[in-house]
C-alpha cells in the first residue's frame, strides 16, 4: 500500500511538472497548426509542395490540408460550420459567399485588406467582384483565381469552310452567318455531321450571351427573377439557333455525349463555356485539333466588354484562433507565394505577378496569345447572376435538368413554346427566391 | 452429461457481443429516423440551428404540383420495376434451370449487371440509347422505323430508366427463383406430364403455386428495391426532362444535398416512409390471406 501511495505521488508530481513545461513551451514557441480545406483532389501534390514551402518560410507553423472531393465538399463543410469547427482557411465558392457571409460564417477581411496594401499584389477588380457577389460592403474572401466565359472555335473547321476566324468585334449576325456555313452534312446521308454551334440550358452557355447584350436575369432591387427585354432577346436568339436557323443540335440529340466533349470531338465548330476548359483541351485534345478563344459576340443592345466571370476564393473561419497567420497563409496560397505551375490553365490568377507571367500565354501551347484575352477580361467589368438559392433556381449539378436550365432545354427540345416555358419558370424560380429574400 | 459453465460467462456476457450492433443501430438508424421526423417540422440549411416551422414543409408538399407528379412517378417506377423484375427474373430462372454444358457461363453473365456499378450501367445505357449514334436507335432505324427519344421524351424517360433498372437487377431475382425452382420435387412434374399436362399447364398449375412463398418473398424485396432508384436516375436523366423522371428518393437527394433544404427533404422522406409502410401492410395482408395456405 505504501509503495502504491509513493508511486501515485511521483506520478502526480511528474505529471504536474510535465503540464507546466508544456504550458511554458506554448507560451514561448507557440507552435501553430492551421487547418486548410480544399475541394480539388487533383491538386494533392501541388498542395503538399505549397505547404512544404510555407512551413519552411514560417518555422513553428504546420498546415494540415484536407482535400474533400467536390461532390461532398459542401455537405461536409456545412456540417463543420454547424459545429463551429470550420477550418482556419477553406475554399469558398462564389455561389455561397452571400449566404455564408449573412450567416456570419466568414471572417471579415476588410482590416487585413486595407492594412497590407493588398491591391499592390492582387487585382482589385477580382476582389471587388467577390464583394459584389457577397451583396455586402465588405471583403469576405480572398480570390485565388478568376474564371470567365469565352467563345471556343475550331480553327480547322473554319479553314476548311474558308472562313475568317472570329474576332472580339463579332456581333450576332457574324456569328449566325459563320454557324450556318459551318453546319455540314459531310456524307450526304441527311444527318448533320458538324454543327456550327453547341449549347444547352447550362449557365455558362446562356448567361454570357445575355450579359454581352446588356441584359439581366434578376431585378436586384426586389431580388426576383425578372429577365429584361435584352435578356429575353439573347435567349430567343439562342433557342432560334436550334429551332429556326438549325445550326445547333437540340440537347436531346446530344444526350450520349458528355457536354464538354461535343466541341473537342469536332461535332460542333463553336462553343461558349468556362475558361477552365483550356486546361481540359490542352490535356485531351493536344494537337489533334487547332482551336482558339475570343470574346462571346456582342448583342445588338450591349457590348461583350462586360464579362460573365466569377472568382474561386479562400475564406477564413470567423472563429479562427490564428487570424493573422490564417490571413498570411491565405494570401500565400492565393498566389503571393506560389508559381503558375500550380494553376489549372484557363483560371486567371488574382495575383498580378502570376497573371503577368509570360508563361500564362505560353506560345507553345494552345491557344497561345489568345490567352491574353483572359487577362483583359479580368481587368474589365464583370457580372454574374449569383444569389442565394442560385443552384436551385438556375438548375445546377444534380438539378441540371430542372430550374432555368431545364426550361431552356424544354424549349429547344420542343417540349414547350418559348413564352409558355418562361411563364412557368418565372413562377417557379420566384417561388425559390421568395424563400431566401422574403 | 452436464457441462460446467465457462467461468468467464456472466449474465451480461451476451450483451457485450450484441452491444456494437445495438449501438450502431441506435446511432446510425434509429436516431437519424427520429431526428428526421423532428427536422421535417423545421427549416434548416445545415448552417445555424433548425428553425421550427410546424407543418409548413408538409403544407408546401401538399400544395406543390411538382410533388404530386413526383409521387406519381415513384409509384409508376415501382410498378414497372416490380412487374418487370418478377417476370424477367422468373423467365430467366426457368430458362437456365437446366443442366447443360456452359450453363454456368449464362448464369454468371445474367448476374453480372447486378454487381456492376449503377453509374457505369447508366452511362453505357445512355450511349446505347443515344439518338444519333446509339446502337439501339441505329437498329430501329435499320428496320425502317423512327426511333424515339428514350430519355428526352417526357412520356418515356421514367419507363426507360425503370426498364434499365429491371435489366440490371433481374439476375439477382433470377438466383432466388432458381433456388425455388430447384426445390420443386421433380416427381410432381413428371406425374403431371404422365397425366397429359403440357409445359404451360405444368408451369401455371404446378410450378407457380409451388413457388408461392418464393414469389411472395421476391415481391416483397422488389417492392423495397423499387424505391432505391437514385443512382440510375442521377446517371441517366437527373430527374428530367421537366421532372418527368424525378422520384421521391431523387427529390430527397436534391433538397438535402443540392439545395440544402434539410427540413423539406426530411418531410419528403417521411412521405416516402408512409408509402413504404402502406406497401408493407399490404404485403402482410397478401401473405396472411393468399400465401400462408400454400406454404
Amino acid at each position: 500500500m505504501k509503495k502504491l501511495t509513493t508511486f501515485i505521488v511521483i506520478l502526480v508530481v511528474v505529471g504536474t511538472l510535465f503540464a507546466a513545461g508544456t504550458k511554458e513551451a506554448k507560451a514561448e514557441g507557440a507552435p501553430i497548426t492551421l487547418e486548410w480545406w480544399t475541394w480539388d483532389p487533383t491538386m494533392a501534390e501541388e498542395n503538399q509542395q505549397i505547404i512544404a514551402n510555407f512551413e519552411r518560410e514560417n518555422p513553428g507553423v504546420k498546415i494540415a490540408n484536407t482535400i474533400v472531393g467536390t461532390a461532398e465538399y459542401w455537405t461536409k463543410i456545412r456540417i463543420q460550420a454547424n459545429q463551429n469547427k470550420l477550418p482556419d482557411v477553406f475554399t469558398m465558392s462564389s455561389g455561397y459567399i452571400e449566404e455564408w457571409a449573412k450567416e456570419g460564417l466568414l471572417y471579415n477581411l476588410d482590416s487585413f485588406v486595407e492594412r497590407d496594401d493588398t491591391f499592390d499584389l492582387f487585382y482589385q477588380s477580382i476582389f471587388d467582384t467577390n464583394k459584389a457577389i457577397s451583396n455586402s460592403d465588405s471583403y469576405y474572401a480572398i480570390p485565388f483565381a478568376l474564371v470567365t466565359t469565352v467563345l471556343y472555335y475550331n480553327k480547322d473547321a473554319f479553314d476548311r469552310a474558308g472562313l475568317a476566324y472570329p474576332t472580339d468585334g463579332w456581333g450576332w449576325d457574324d456569328f449566325r452567318s459563320a454557324a450556318k456555313k459551318l453546319t455540314i452534312d459531310k456524307n450526304g446521308d441527311g444527318k448533320i455531321d458538324q454543327w456550327g454551334y453547341w449549347f444547352y440550358g447550362r449557365y455558362a452557355h446562356v448567361e454570357p450571351w445575355i450579359y454581352a447584350n446588356g441584359g439581366t436575369l434578376l431585378d436586384r432591387s426586389t431580388m426576383r427573377f425578372s429577365p429584361d427585354k435584352k435578356a429575353m432577346d439573347a435567349m430567343k436568339m439562342l433557342t432560334d439557333l436550334v429551332l429556326v436557323d438549325k445550326v445547333a443540335p437540340a440537347p436531346k440529340d446530344m444526350s450520349a455525349f458528355q457536354q464538354q466533349d461535343v466541341f473537342p470531338q469536332g461535332v460542333a465548330a463553336m462553343w461558349v463555356d468556362g475558361s477552365w476548359f483550356v486546361d481540359t483541351f490542352r490535356k485531351n485534345v493536344q494537337h489533334d485539333m487547332r482551336w482558339g478563344i475570343v470574346r462571346v459576340p456582342s448583342g445588338p443592345s450591349g457590348s461583350n466588354t462586360l464579362t460573365y466571370g466569377w472568382p474561386d476564393s479562400y475564406a477564413l473561419a470567423p472563429n479562427t484562433k490564428h487570424p493573422e497567420m490564417a490571413w498570411k497563409f491565405a494570401r500565400y496560397v492565393a498566389g503571393e507565394g506560389i508559381g503558375l505551375d500550380t494553376y489549372m490553365a484557363g483560371k486567371i490568377p488574382s495575383a498580378k505577378k502570376l497573371a503577368t507571367d509570360p508563361l500564362f500565354s505560353d506560345p507553345n501551347q494552345q491557344p497561345g496569345k489568345d490567352m491574353d484575352l483572359l487577362i483583359e477580361q479580368a481587368a474589365g467589368p464583370m457580372t454574374t447572376s449569383y444569389s442565394m438559392g442560385w443552384g436551385e433556381w438556375r438548375g445546377y449539378g444534380g438539378s441540371e435538368a430542372l430550374g432555368l436550365n431545364g426550361t431552356i432545354d424544354a424549349i429547344v427540345n420542343g417540349l414547350m413554346s418559348f413564352d409558355e416555358a418562361f411563364r412557368r419558370s418565372t413562377e417557379s424560380i420566384n417561388a425559390v427566391l421568395k424563400r431566401y429574400y422574403k | 452429461m452436464r457441462h460446467t459453465p465457462y467461468r468467464w460467462h456472466k449474465p451480461l456476457t451476451p450483451w457485450v457481443f450484441v452491444l456494437p450492433t445495438v449501438v450502431g443501430l441506435l446511432a446510425f438508424k434509429l436516431l437519424p429516423i427520429v431526428s428526421a421526423l423532428y427536422f421535417s417540422f423545421t427549416e434548416w440549411s445545415l448552417l445555424g440551428s433548425p428553425l421550427f416551422i410546424k407543418l409548413a414543409n408538409y403544407r408546401e408538399l401538399v400544395s406543390s404540383e411538382v410533388f404530386v407528379r413526383i409521387v406519381r412517378n415513384t409509384v409508376q417506377f415501382s410498378f414497372v420495376y416490380v412487374i418487370g423484375s418478377m417476370v424477367f427474373g422468373l423467365a430467366l430462372a426457368v430458362l437456365i434451370n437446366v443442366q447443360t454444358r456452359g450453363i454456368a457461363f449464362f448464369r454468371a453473365a445474367i448476374y453480372l449487371p447486378v454487381v456492376t456499378s449503377a453509374v457505369a450501367v447508366g452511362i453505357v445505357w445512355n450511349w446505347m440509347l443515344g439518338p444519333t449514334y446509339g446502337v439501339i436507335n441505329n437498329l430501329i432505324e435499320a428496320m425502317g422505323m423512327t426511333p424515339p427519344y428514350w430519355l428526352a421524351d417526357m412520356k418515356l424517360a421514367l419507363n426507360t430508366v425503370a426498364t434499365v433498372q429491371v435489366w440490371k437487377m433481374s439476375g439477382y431475382y433470377m438466383i432466388i427463383f432458381l433456388a425455388g425452382l430447384q426445390n420443386i420435387n421433380a416427381d410432381v412434374l413428371d406425374s403431371a406430364r404422365v397425366d397429359g399436362a403440357n409445359a404451360i399447364q405444368s408451369f401455371f398449375r404446378i410450378t407457380v403455386p409451388m413457388m408461392a412463398s418464393t414469389l411472395f418473398f421476391v415481391l416483397t424485396i422488389t417492392i423495397i428495391d423499387s424505391f432505391k432508384n437514385f443512382e440510375l436516375i442521377y446517371a441517366m436523366t437527373k430527374g428530367g426532362p421537366q421532372n418527368a423522371s424525378n422520384t421521391l428518393v431523387y427529390d430527397v437527394y436534391l433538397n438535402a444535398f443540392v439545395y440544402y433544404r434539410i427540413g423539406y427533404a426530411s418531410a419528403i422522406a417521411y412521405v416516402l416512409f408512409i408509402i413504404v409502410a402502406l406497401m408493407t401492410i399490404f404485403n402482410f395482408y397478401v401473405r396472411k390471406h393468399l400465401v400462408e395456405g400454400l406454404d
